[in-house]
């Protein structure tokens, strides 16, 4: 870098001379001559207003702002706020499920594995819970990476190799975004009928799911915390996908601020997302023993079932004595 | 996956079409012409650029590594006179740095000074000659076309005699190119030469020649730092010149001065104003007799200036009488308070200017509003002394320079007139025989009539010949740099070009003549350069006369003026004639000689002392000149005591040294400091009153008193003829022959009765009174008219506009058309006012300016701006389409509506500069491919109506009615 | 070491776009890139202001605080700057910029917005100072020739001033004494958290 220091300071001198070379000095203080309608200062604006706008002459409606301080607290939450709710949200669970491990260690099969199996998810029903699955895990990890990466990978990577990675991150949870809508919305269509909430329910709320010893309480093919999980998954799905959506087409859903909120909304929802699917995923697989099969080869072990979902396990096996329901609830031999 | 770009997405698709038309294998030193091609080739796509590089490089980056050179030129668009300071590499114009040095701009620019540099580099230039076969662009060589076009030319002269041959120049002429422009016609055989004053000013020159003596900015924007009371009327410099409003806003910081502005519309400069006066257009005589009837009322008139210097305000008296308090309110809706409030700011808070533009010459009534404004000067004694004035701010870079020189239907060079005076005059100056010069006219009455009006010409092609007075009706149309949608009624003039026998457009780009009619022959297209491929002098607003060099060579095949015009000369057949003292070197005539040759002929405005050597000598020692007083030490070798650009009139040969005239008719500096009394140019006395000023004279005049302007017999009778040397006597005796008495400052070539005029400290052209009568036009003092499409038809019958008349060879039936809108009832049909001006990004017809990417950008549609209350009744939301209808011809424009306060209710307003649509239809596709503009929109033009000001015939652009509904 | 602001004069700004276009010249910014703006506010009523904006260099940019790969930094004149080549075209410095002064190259956020734009004070980028590779991506750099950014040595009224803080503070101080009023500082307390008396 040259040595810029001189050079300005002539530069910024010769402008403040040429300022007031004119000879006119006041003879005698004369009343000034302000504009008409009088004085306007931002600060003063900005006690009325959120932020000023104003008309500008390119065709840009974004361009028309003219100071919006909220970039100011926009900042703030999402350097400060945001990293706290995520880390204790994410790592909250993360002891939680540790202590809950060591606690309880694996639930097992009280009975042991029968050896006979039932079909509990078909295989459109799993290629749909991993399409969403997979790109959950992909938008989380992308997703946390814009947050966390420059505070924990970056400082590994260095800049260049970071910024690489970001970028392809950048591309991958642009592209899994569209999956992961696929997929909340057929996970919608194909379980909205059993996850709707009914009185058992409460009463498997009411006992804790027996996670904290008890018993297990009676459930159906989803037990209230599936239906949870279910919900989240839905709901917390379309929102972010609203919001994400926003993000992604900026200014054509909603301006700055909107897009500000959007933003808020889509880190904080998704960060949460991430503590419950936590849990989720703990019980699909290190949790619970059988679990895992469900999704796996989408079989399950009958004592397995009949521990942990023993309303559907009577229900299942009362319409594979009805012969017109045909193979769909057949026990596989 | 554009979605959010919604207003940005059409201009995307606008920058499609031009990555086309690169003219392979004719350039062939230009690099950068070929990358800028490529440039925007990547331009246009880069919403699909790689990922990498959102930028491409166009003609920078400057490479450090080599040598760059500064080039000086002068911005091409307002008449500011702003210095364009350029980096070149290569041959390459790499850069542009804020030029300091300049006493006019101090590094300053606006948007479009800014961007200067595009318009050189802009792809959508003509590059190559073209011609219209049977509808289709067709590509030839120069030499070709010239050969076509004078062919052409020869024939319907031979037919129709050579008035049918119109010759319209340009404001961006440079002096040097508008001086041989005028020329061309001149040996052609016609008066039919005119440019842009026309419609900008001719009604300023007019009237403020007739009140004091020369039609110009008095005194300059530097100036106006020395004002107490600025009262901008009828002009929106915030926009149309901004580097003059850090003149005016330092000035009016430093001195807390008022800063009033008188405008229909809340502009950007009234942003800034102290006190805000609204009145309806066209009311500016009921205001300004309104200001001086609380001037008379009160005594504020300034006594003494009125006692020396002025001649007729008891007459004037009886007219402002007329205008009480509530009669000025009941007409311009200006109440009396603030009218007083205004007068006595002007009166008594002096200095006070009055700064005008197109809002008061742009009218029927363009003329008396000039000399209205002019009177209230003169009465108040805000004239001919610092910080005062009428402070002119004239509209393109050379409009003044091109008015000077004459490109005007009722002058030769220099406002010598078309007397057969005038025409032996210059065939002395270009040393041609008078004889042969007559017959190269129709008649000596054709010689010595004045032509038709630029704002005329398709009237003098589609109306009967009985009502054309000249030979034919107007057949060709030879338009060097105007554009045709800066002529009002654009339904007529478009079956004006259509009745055309040859239309030849001499232009950097094809302009709206090449678009809006349905031509499909004769039509040719010639590439012009800018102003910064070649070099010239052109003067500001302020009379500075500033030395443009050359930046770059022509881009493409264009070529400049001078040789465009020396090619047709060439072919016409009197190019030797015409460029006999002129060199010539490969076709192109060396603008240094045109200079000089203009220097030998223009003693009347005192051209002559402005040699190129001393106008270059300016441009190096830019940093010299004093920002207030814009005067140089006088100790300095090259320009010691000169004013900036040797403001005229700069008296004598460029060896007498006069330093110029900074402020015009200032008597309190000598003659040789530029001090002059006003000049008396109507006699000597009227009905018993003396012309001449009383006991006023400039300092250090041996004559201490009025005087008549100086010739051979008052040199005589002063006894001050010894004083002329024995060379000088020579050239006066062969002048005057018989009668060498009549040899005068203005006609003597040898400039020796000015040297000897100057060696006693007295003016040349004398030292005479302003005059508030001015009894050679039609309203000797100024009475309000109202328009001929007014909303106030009650107030017609009282202020009518002036009976019919044939003027400039064509009929102006203003008065019929009045009558006939009122007896029809049109303000009902029309019920709004439509007003039209500047916009800061465009400039004129706005062609060029539309067609530099950085200031496109800014302005990518047409709008009209409608009042929120008028837009409510209408159901016109902000942004939405609107069609606007007109009063005539059932004209039609589809543009944006843009509500806002600026405009009162019952007021609509649309900028001038937009072309290429014509009643609501895209006209892109008739542009020669690649060199349509990015931007184009409906023309305000399509819209406005008949009106001509008897004086000039200036049209009526600023008042019209139209109505305005959702598309 | 000298402080580098812009401070808008909104008594003296007329939105001639001066500074808009002298922007694009200087740095070839191409169509859609709008580094400098002007917005008039009160348009067309009494009060009305035009207010040239650019990235006003804050102290504490929040550009810089929000951005996921840290390619911002502030030079010692006090100029935030950013790599191109580290800029991923996530759009997170537009939200927190309080002076819209982040441009992309494209509308859509599907991949990538592209390499983020923005005013550099005319001081150009990481790439060695007047290179043709620091041109290419970041415009000129007139700081390292001693000159300051071409929008405000432009100026048409001199409303945009540029140069060390103090003495701009100090020019516009001077003005406001001589001529009664000022409107002060436009953006100066949310950009550097100072308001300037007027």
């Amino acid at each position: 870098m040259l040595s810029r220091f001189p050079f300005i300071l002539v530069a910024a001198c010769a402008l403040s001379l040429l300022l007031f070379t004119a000879p006119s000095l006041l003879a005698q203080p004369r009343s000034p001559t302000p504009p008409v309608g009088g004085p306007v200062s931002a600060d003063q604006l900005l006690q009325q207003l959120p932020q000023i706008r104003g008309r500008v002459a390119i065709p840009v409606p974004r361009a028309s702002v003219l100071i919006q301080p909220r970039g100011r607290s926009w900042r703030v939450f999402h350097e400060a706020t945001l990293p706290w709710i995520g880390g204790i949200a994410i790592i909250g669970m993360l002891v939680v499920l540790a202590v809950f491990y060591l606690w309880r260690g694996r639930l097992r099969v009280r009975s042991g594995f029968s050896g006979v199996a039932i079909l509990r998810f078909a295989a459109f029903e799993r290629f749909v819970h991993w399409l969403t699955a997979v790109s959950f895990v992909i938008l989380a990890l992308t997703g946390l990476n814009i947050t966390f990466g420059k505070w924990v990978l970056l400082p590994l990577m260095g800049n260049q190799a970071f910024s690489a990675l970001t970028i392809w991150g950048k591309y991958a949870h642009n592209f899994f975004a569209w999956p992961f809508m696929l997929g909340v919305i057929l996970i919608f269509i194909i379980w909205i009928k059993d996850n709707l909430p009914n009185k058992v329910d409460a009463n498997w709320l009411r006992k804790g799911g027996g996670l904290l010893g008890g018993g297990d309480p009676p459930a159906e093919r989803f037990n209230a915390g599936q239906k949870i999980i279910f919900w989240a998954a839905v709901l917390g799905g379309v929102v972010l996908s609203l919001s994400g959506l926003t993000l992604l087409f900026p200014f054509s859903v909603a301006a700055i601020d909107g897009m500000q909120t959007a933003d808020l909304v889509h880190a904080v929802l998704a960060q949460l997302m991430i503590a419950v699917f936590l849990a989720h995923i703990y019980i699909g697989t290190l949790g619970m023993e059988g679990a895992f099969d469900a999704m796996g080869t989408g079989e399950v072990d009958l004592n397995w079932a009949k521990q942990h979902h023993d309303l559907w396990l009577e229900e299942e096996q009362a319409k594979a004595k009805s012969p017109d329901l045909g193979s769909r609830a057949a026990p596989a031999g | 996956m554009l979605t959010k770009r919604k207003g940005g997405e059409p201009s995307h698709v606008r920058l499609q079409p031009a990555s086309a038309g690169m003219p392979a294998g004719t350039i062939d030193r230009r690099g950068f012409l070929r990358r800028s091609g490529l440039a925007v080739g990547g331009l246009a796509a880069f919403g699909a650029m790689e990922f990498g590089s959102i930028r491409r490089a166009e003609a920078g980056p400057v490479n450090f590594q080599q040598p760059v050179e500064t080039r000086k030129n002068i911005c091409t668009h307002c008449a500011v006179g702003c210095t364009v300071t350029a980096l070149v590499q290569n041959g390459v114009w790499v850069g542009q740095e804020p030029t300091w040095d300049s006493p006019i701009n101090r590094g300053s620019h606006c948007c479009k000074g800014a961007a200067a540099r595009e318009l050189v580099h802009s792809d959508r230039r003509l590059k190559y000659p073209l011609k219209l076969v049977n509808g289709q662009w067709t590509r030839l060589s120069w030499d070709q076309a010239i050969d076509e076009i004078g062919s052409k030319m020869m024939d319907i002269r031979a037919k129709e005699g050579p008035d049918s041959v119109y010759f319209l120049g340009s404001a961006k002429f440079s002096n040097e190119g508008a001086y041989l422009n005028r020329k061309l016609a001149a040996f052609w055989g016609t008066n039919n030469s005119d440019h842009q004053a026309r419609i900008c000013h001719s009604t300023t020159v007019a009237g403020v020649a007739n009140t004091w003596g020369y039609g110009a900015m008095t005194n300059s924007f530097n100036d106006i730092r020395n004002s107490k009371t600025i009262v901008i009327m009828g002009g929106n410099p915030a926009q149309a010149h901004p580097v003059s409003l850090q003149h005016v806003l330092i000035g009016r910081e430093l001195n807390r001065a008022n800063l009033v502005v008188i405008d229909p519309r809340f502009t950007r400069t009234a942003a800034h104003a102290s006190e805000y006066v609204r009145l309806r257009p066209g009311t500016d005589i009921p205001v300004l007799w309104g200001m001086l009837w609380h001037v008379f009322q009160n005594g504020w008139e300034d006594k003494e200036f009125i006692r020396q210097r002025v001649y007729g305000v008891e007459e004037l008296r009886k007219e402002v009488a007329k205008w009480p308090p509530d009669e000025v309110e009941r007409v311009s809706g200006v109440p009396g308070e603030q009218v007083k409030r205004v007068a006595k700011m002007l009166a008594m808070d002096k200095p006070a200017t009055l700064v005008w533009c197109m809002g008061q010459t742009q009218h029927t009534v363009g003329t008396a509003n000039v000399r209205a404004s002019c009177i209230v000067l003169a009465v108040t004694g805000n004239v001919g002394k610092p910080g005062t004035g009428a402070n002119i701010f004239r509209g393109h870079d050379n409009v003044q320079g091109a008015t000077d020189i004459g490109l005007d239907i009722v002058t030769l060079p220099f406002y010598y007139g078309l007397t057969e005076a005038a025409w032996k005059h210059w065939c002395r100056v270009w040393e041609v025989d008078y004889d042969w010069m007559l017959s190269r006219f129709e008649s000596k009455k054709m010689m010595e009539a004045p032509g038709i009006a630029s704002t005329r010409w398709f009237d003098a092609t589609d109306l009967p010949h009985n009502e054309v007075s000249q030979k034919g009706n107007l057949k060709a149309m030879f338009v060097m740099g105007h554009a045709s949608n800066s002529i009002t009624r654009m339904p007529d003039s478009v079956k004006g070009m259509e009745a055309l026998e040859l239309l030849v457009v001499a232009d950097p780009h094809p302009t709206t003549w090449a678009v809006v009619s349905e031509r499909k022959n004769g039509t040719y297209l010639l590439p012009i350069c800018t102003q910064y491929e070649t070099a010239g002098s052109r003067v500001a607003s302020n009379r500075s006369l500033q030395w443009g060099e050359q930046i770059v060579k022509p881009a493409f095949e264009a070529k400049d003026d001078y040789e465009a015009m020396y090619l047709l000369a060439k072919k016409l057949g009197f190019a030797d004639k015409m460029f006999k003292n002129i060199k010539v070197e490969n076709n192109r005539p060396v603008p240094e000689d045109v200079l000089r040759e203009m220097n030998r002929g223009s003693w009347s405005t005192g051209y002559c002392g402005q040699s190129p050597e001393r106008l270059k000598a300016h441009m190096r020692n830019q940093a010299k000149f004093d920002i207030v007083t814009t005067r140089a030490p006088k100790d300095d070798p090259e320009v010691g005591g000169d004013y900036y650009g040797l403001p005229w009139p700069c008296w004598g040969s460029p060896e007498v040294r006069h330093p110029g005239t900074p402020i015009l008719y200032d008597v309190e500096r000598a003659v040789m400091d530029g001090g002059m009394g006003f000049r008396p140019r109507f006699g000597l006395e009227r009905n018993g009153q003396t012309l001449l000023a009383e006991g006023s004279y400039p300092v250090g005049s041996a004559i201490k008193d009025g005087y008549p302007e100086f010739t051979m017999a008052v040199l005589k009778k002063l006894g001050w003829d010894k004083d002329l040397t024995p060379e000088e006597l020579a050239t006066i005796k062969e002048i005057g022959g018989a009668n060498i008495g009549k040899v005068s400052w203005a006609t003597d070539l040898s400039g020796g009765i000015q040297r000897v005029a100057l060696k006693y400290g007295c003016a040349p052209y004398g030292n005479g009174k302003a005059r508030v009568i001015a009894w050679n036009l039609p309203d000797p003092i100024p009475v309000h008219r109202e328009p001929i499409y007014t909303p106030r038809v009650e107030l017609v019958a009282r202020y009518p506009t002036l009976p019919d008349k044939q003027q400039f060879r064509v009929p102006n039936i203003g008065f019929t058309v009045q009558k006939t809108a009122v007896e029809k009832g049109i303000a009902k049909q029309f019920p709004l006012i439509l007003s039209s001006g500047r916009l800061v990004e465009y400039e004129g017809g706005g062609e060029e300016t539309r067609s530099n990417k950085w200031l496109a950008e800014l302005r990518q549609d047409m709008y009209i701006e409608i009042n929120p209350a008028d837009a409510a009744d209408r159901g016109i939301r902000d942004g939405a389409w609107v069609w606007v209808t007109g009063a005539e011809s059932n004209s039609r424009g589809r543009m944006k509506a843009l509500v806002t306060e600026r405009v009162g209710k019952g007021v609509a307003w649309m900028p001038f500069h937009f072309g290429g649509w014509f009643m609501g239809e895209d006209r892109r596709s008739k542009y020669p491919p690649g060199a349509d503009p990015i931007v184009l929109g409906e023309s305000a033009n399509v819209i406005t109506t008949y009106g001509y000001d008897p004086v000039t015939n200036m049209q009526e652009p600023k008042v019209t009615l139209c109505q305005i509904r959702a598309a | 070491m000298a402080r580098m602001k812009f401070l808008c004069d909104a008594d003296r700004c007329i939105e001639c776009n001066a500074c808009v276009t002298a922007c694009k010249n200087a740095n070839e910014v191409p169509w859609g890139i709008n580094r400098r703006r002007v917005i008039t506010i009160n348009d067309g009523k009494p009060g009305e202001r035009s207010i040239s904006m650019a990235c006003m260099h804050c102290t504490d940019p929040p550009c810089k605080a929000v951005c996921p790969v840290d390619c911002f930094y502030q030079t010692d004149d006090g100029v935030v700057l950013h790599s191109k080549d580290l800029c991923i075209g996530c759009g997170y410095c537009f939200y927190a910029c309080p002076f819209g002064a982040p441009q992309y190259p494209r509308t859509s956020n599907f991949g990538s917005r592209g390499k983020m734009d923005k005013c550099t004070y005319c001081s150009g980028g990481p790439e060695a100072d007047l290179s043709t590779a620091e041109f290419i991506k970041y415009g000129a750099n007139r700081l390292a020739q001693g000159k300051l950014p071409l929008c405000a040595e432009m100026c048409s009224t001199k409303a945009l001033l540029a140069g060390d803080g103090e003495i701009i503070v100090q020019i516009y101080k001077e003005r406001v004494v001589k001529r009664g009023y000022g409107s002060g500082a436009w953006g100066w307390k949310t950009a550097y958290n100072e308001t300037i008396a007027t």
